[in-house]
């Protein structure tokens, strides 16, 4: 049995940032089912938010930030968010990440949607890779122990208080017990329970569905972010970046139709917004080959493409065959982000002593019904660094490690059970179509009866998960059981997105319901709560933190 | 189209080549091509994915004898795509040929010892990579955000877009016959922070290159430049860690 103080899962930017916290004082492992730098952190690209300039302050971007997630946001934790970006960036320029600069060398900032003042801090438009890059380093130079390609299967409880995990060793097949005296979950989001997704494969909501069955609820569920500009055909992220910069978009009759949705923001309206727009111009068949805009930059000129957005042009060669210095870029909106995830306070943690979360798979909340750009990196390394100093300090609490190895026996009996047996069914087909139902039950507009009948669907899909199998019965590298449990992960998920959507009778930023399209705040302006109880999923409300900023309408 | 794909078992024992037929959907890359395979086919196929956009680094394999990254290969594209002209070497060549017009032939990245199928032990990589000290050795009692000029960031940004897939690693010929070379990338990314202004310790992160089983090692053969998904042209960085070095003695 491994034994450690405080165990992370996942290495993207929040669980390093957890992790190298914690490793100041404690004796620290972090589990991750890729290399860290594998990551999906490493593909964000726009930028991170930090009120820098001595004419912008983290009160206005506490505002934006509110105003953005259509006041559903905790204004405690938007609080905390932009209070402490600017010494997060000051810490990342001491890590010796590389940001693009202005001409005298300070750090550069760019517009973002739904942002009053040009505070987004990049590198490129390789903000994700740069800092994940530098962070890892870090962690490197810190000594912290990684254990990769350990995919954790169990959380262990006992009496509301947590044990530590079981874990599988993908290399091996080997099935181990890690005591811990606090867990920090920081997996990152839930895309891939959706068809059309920008996030990468391995973002299954693990975290989120450890937790869940663990018994810490899980908040806000229902509200996923689709982002507005994602490449046709393979729906790889074209980042907010394009539009900062000045990008356009055009229907097929070359109208740039945003003049009609958000007349004084245009492009750079919240995603949301822009998203929604899109889609009903596609709807309304004003879609270029019916199916997508176009994003064009042709304007902004060569040298400005090549120095700003070179990652957004290799992007749109290599897996669209188009440069867009010269043709415009087919976008169309994809699921980007999951604003619910683990129900955490400000200090991260869960309702179970000894869990913690944060990044993209806990929902504190600083987004509300709808994030801003460059809030997720930020988010990550505010609240990363808060989880790793929160969890070390259950060092000094005491856990006796009961239950851990007859639940690694049970882990181990359930798998060696999912690899010997021949599947009756095909783990791809009920993935292809729960993520179908997803798309089309619960994606931009949202509507009572096809919800009701895509819930329908989920459940039956995860009754017919129990019946399939796979083929694979090798111990090393079997990565069709990894894929079976995702599955189930996902499935878990999918279901608490479905009936937090299907119980709100309004809309609210991501969440829109053309059956209830207005924002109802006499009835809804609080979080959604699922937890497990008595084998089936339950709903409840929790207040929303209110603050200085008072709750109006949302107009761009 | 048909996939011909080296696999094998635990270690790399019993390696055989197996061939699959999949049906090309539009803009298919090689990983998506192989996803069809794990889900359509046989679900036992091993190779290492995440996220499918060239940015993660995890899919690099040699794809009809070259080392690129499966999901920014096209598969339509492959069979006329321009030879990168690499220089050959035994790893890259292995034995069998194969038939160019029919096939996509798939094999594990040279110069690593193989886990399974597609699956490299990348644990010599990473070895030599922390062996270089790749991280900012920053000034500790620095309180106030860097003044950094925009030349000063480029000159060293293109070497930070490596993203450790290890391409030039399996394309480099040097890496073969030399056990103890740390490769094209370590000596990328140590002169990355080497030629960083807020680096402290630019003299210890030079010799370290300088040790025997860095720069010395490297012939200049340029397949490292010929591979690399993201331009990072890790031979330049050696050519100018070595002219350091050249101007020290």
């Amino acid at each position: 049995m491994h034994e450690f103080d405080v165990v992370v899962v996942g290495g993207g930017l929040a669980g390093l940032r957890a992790a190298l916290e914690a490793q100041k004082t404690c004796d620290v492992a972090l589990l991750s089912k890729v290399h860290p730098i594998r990551s999906h952190s490493g593909a964000a690209q726009g930028g991170i938010n930090a009120a820098l300039s001595e004419t912008d302050s983290w009160d206005a971007h506490a505002f934006d930030t509110v105003k953005g997630s259509d006041y559903l946001a905790d204004q405690d934790a938007v609080d905390i968010l932009c209070r402490e970006a600017p010494g997060r960036i000051l810490e990342m320029d001491r890590f010796g990440i590389l940001f693009s600069r202005t001409p005298d060398g300070k750090i550069a900032q760019r517009p973002f949607g739904g942002a009053g003042y040009p505070r987004t801090c990049y590198t490129e438009d390789r903000t994700g890779h740069n800092l994940l890059h530098g962070l890892y380093q870090q962690s490197v130079r810190a000594g912290l122990k990684v254990f990769e390609e350990w995919f954790v299967t169990r959380i262990v409880v006992t009496d509301g208080s947590v044990q530590g995990l079981i874990a599988y060793h993908m290399p091996t097949g080997e099935v181990a017990a890690f005591k811990a005296k606090s867990l920090v979950l920081a997996t990152g989001g839930y895309g891939r329970i959706y068809a059309k997704s920008t996030n990468a494969v391995i973002n299954t909501g693990d975290g989120t569905a450890l937790a869940i069955r663990a018994g810490a609820p899980l908040m806000d569920m229902e509200f996923v972010q689709f982002h507005p500009t994602t490449l046709l055909g393979s729906n790889i992220l074209i980042s907010e970046a394009a539009r900062g910069e000045g990008g356009q978009l055009l229907n097929a009759d070359g109208e740039r139709f945003m003049s009609r949705y958000a007349k004084s923001s245009m492009e750079l309206a919240p995603r949301d917004i822009v998203a929604r727009s899109i889609q009903t111009e596609l709807n309304e068949g004003r879609g270029v080959g019916g199916d997508y805009v176009h994003l064009v930059l042709m304007h902004l000129g060569e040298e400005k493409i090549k120095s700003r957005l070179p990652g957004i042009r290799e992007i749109s060669i290599e897996f669209a065959g188009v440069d867009p210095v010269s043709k415009p870029i087919p976008v169309l909106p994809g699921q980007h982000y999951s604003m619910g995830g683990v129900a955490v306070g400000c200090d991260c943690r869960s309702e179970l002593l000894g869990v913690y979360s944060a990044g993209e798979s806990s929902c504190v909340s600083v987004h509300g019904a709808n994030r801003l750009g460059g809030n997720s990196l930020l988010e990550t390394l505010v609240f990363g660094m808060i989880a790793g100093r929160n969890a070390s300090e259950d060092s000094k609490r005491k856990n006796t490690g009961e239950g851990l190895e007859e639940a690694r026996k049970q882990q181990e009996r359930r798998l060696e059970d999912v690899k010997s047996g021949h599947r009756k069914e095909r783990v791809a087909d009920i993935r292809t179509e729960m993520k179908r139902t997803m798309t089309d039950s619960f994606g931009i507009y949202r509507e009572e009866k096809s919800m009701l009948a895509g819930l329908s669907k989920l459940k039956l899909l995860d009754k017919r998960q129990a019946n399939a199998g796979i083929d694979d019965h090798g111990h090393e590298y079997n990565q069709a059981v990894v894929r079976f449990l995702e599955l189930e992960n996902m499935l878990l998920v999918a279901q608490t997105v479905a009936l937090g959507a299907i119980a709100r009778r309004e809309s609210r930023g991501s969440h829109f319901r053309t059956d209830f399209p207005k924002r109802d705040d006499k009835e809804f302006l609080k979080h959604t709560i699922v937890r497990i109880g008595k084998g089936t999923l339950e709903l409840s409300y929790k207040p929303v933190r209110l603050g200085r900023f008072p709750v109006k309408e949302r107009t761009y | 189209m048909r996939f011909k794909i080296l696999r094998s078992d635990r270690g790399g024992a019993n390696p055989r080549y197996e061939s699959f037929e999949i049906r090309l959907t539009p803009g298919m890359s090689v990983l998506e091509a192989l996803f069809a395979i794990q889900d359509e086919h046989d679900d036992s196929l091993a190779f290492r994915y995440s996220c499918r956009g060239a940015v993660c680094g995890s899919c690099a394999m040699s794809i009809n004898r070259e080392p690129r990254l499966a999901c920014r290969t096209q598969v339509a594209d492959i069979s006329n795509a321009r030879s990168l002209g690499l220089t050959q070497f035994k790893g890259l060549t292995r034995e069998k040929p194969w038939d160019k017009n029919m096939e996509v032939l798939i094999e594990p990245l040279p110069n690593l010892p193989v886990e399974r199928d597609l699956i490299v032990d990348m644990t010599r990589f990473f070895v030599a990579y922390k062996k270089i000290r790749p991280w900012l050795d920053e000034d500790e009692d620095r309180k106030s955000l860097s003044t950094m000029m925009p030349e000063e960031v480029s000159k060293v940004e293109k070497y930070a877009n490596c993203i450790l897939c290890a391409a030039c690693f399996g394309a480099c010929p040097v890496c073969e016959k030399d056990s103890a070379y740390v490769g094209p990338a370590a000596l990328s990314w140590s002169y990355r922070f080497f030629d960083d202004v807020r680096e402290t310790k630019r003299s210890e992160k030079l010799r370290i290159a300088g040790e025997k089983d860095g720069v010395p090692g490297c012939e200049f053969i340029y397949n490292c430049v010929k591979v690399c998904p993201k331009n990072v042209a890790p031979a330049l960085a050696i050519r100018n860690l070595k002219n350091q070095l050249d101007s020290k003695i």
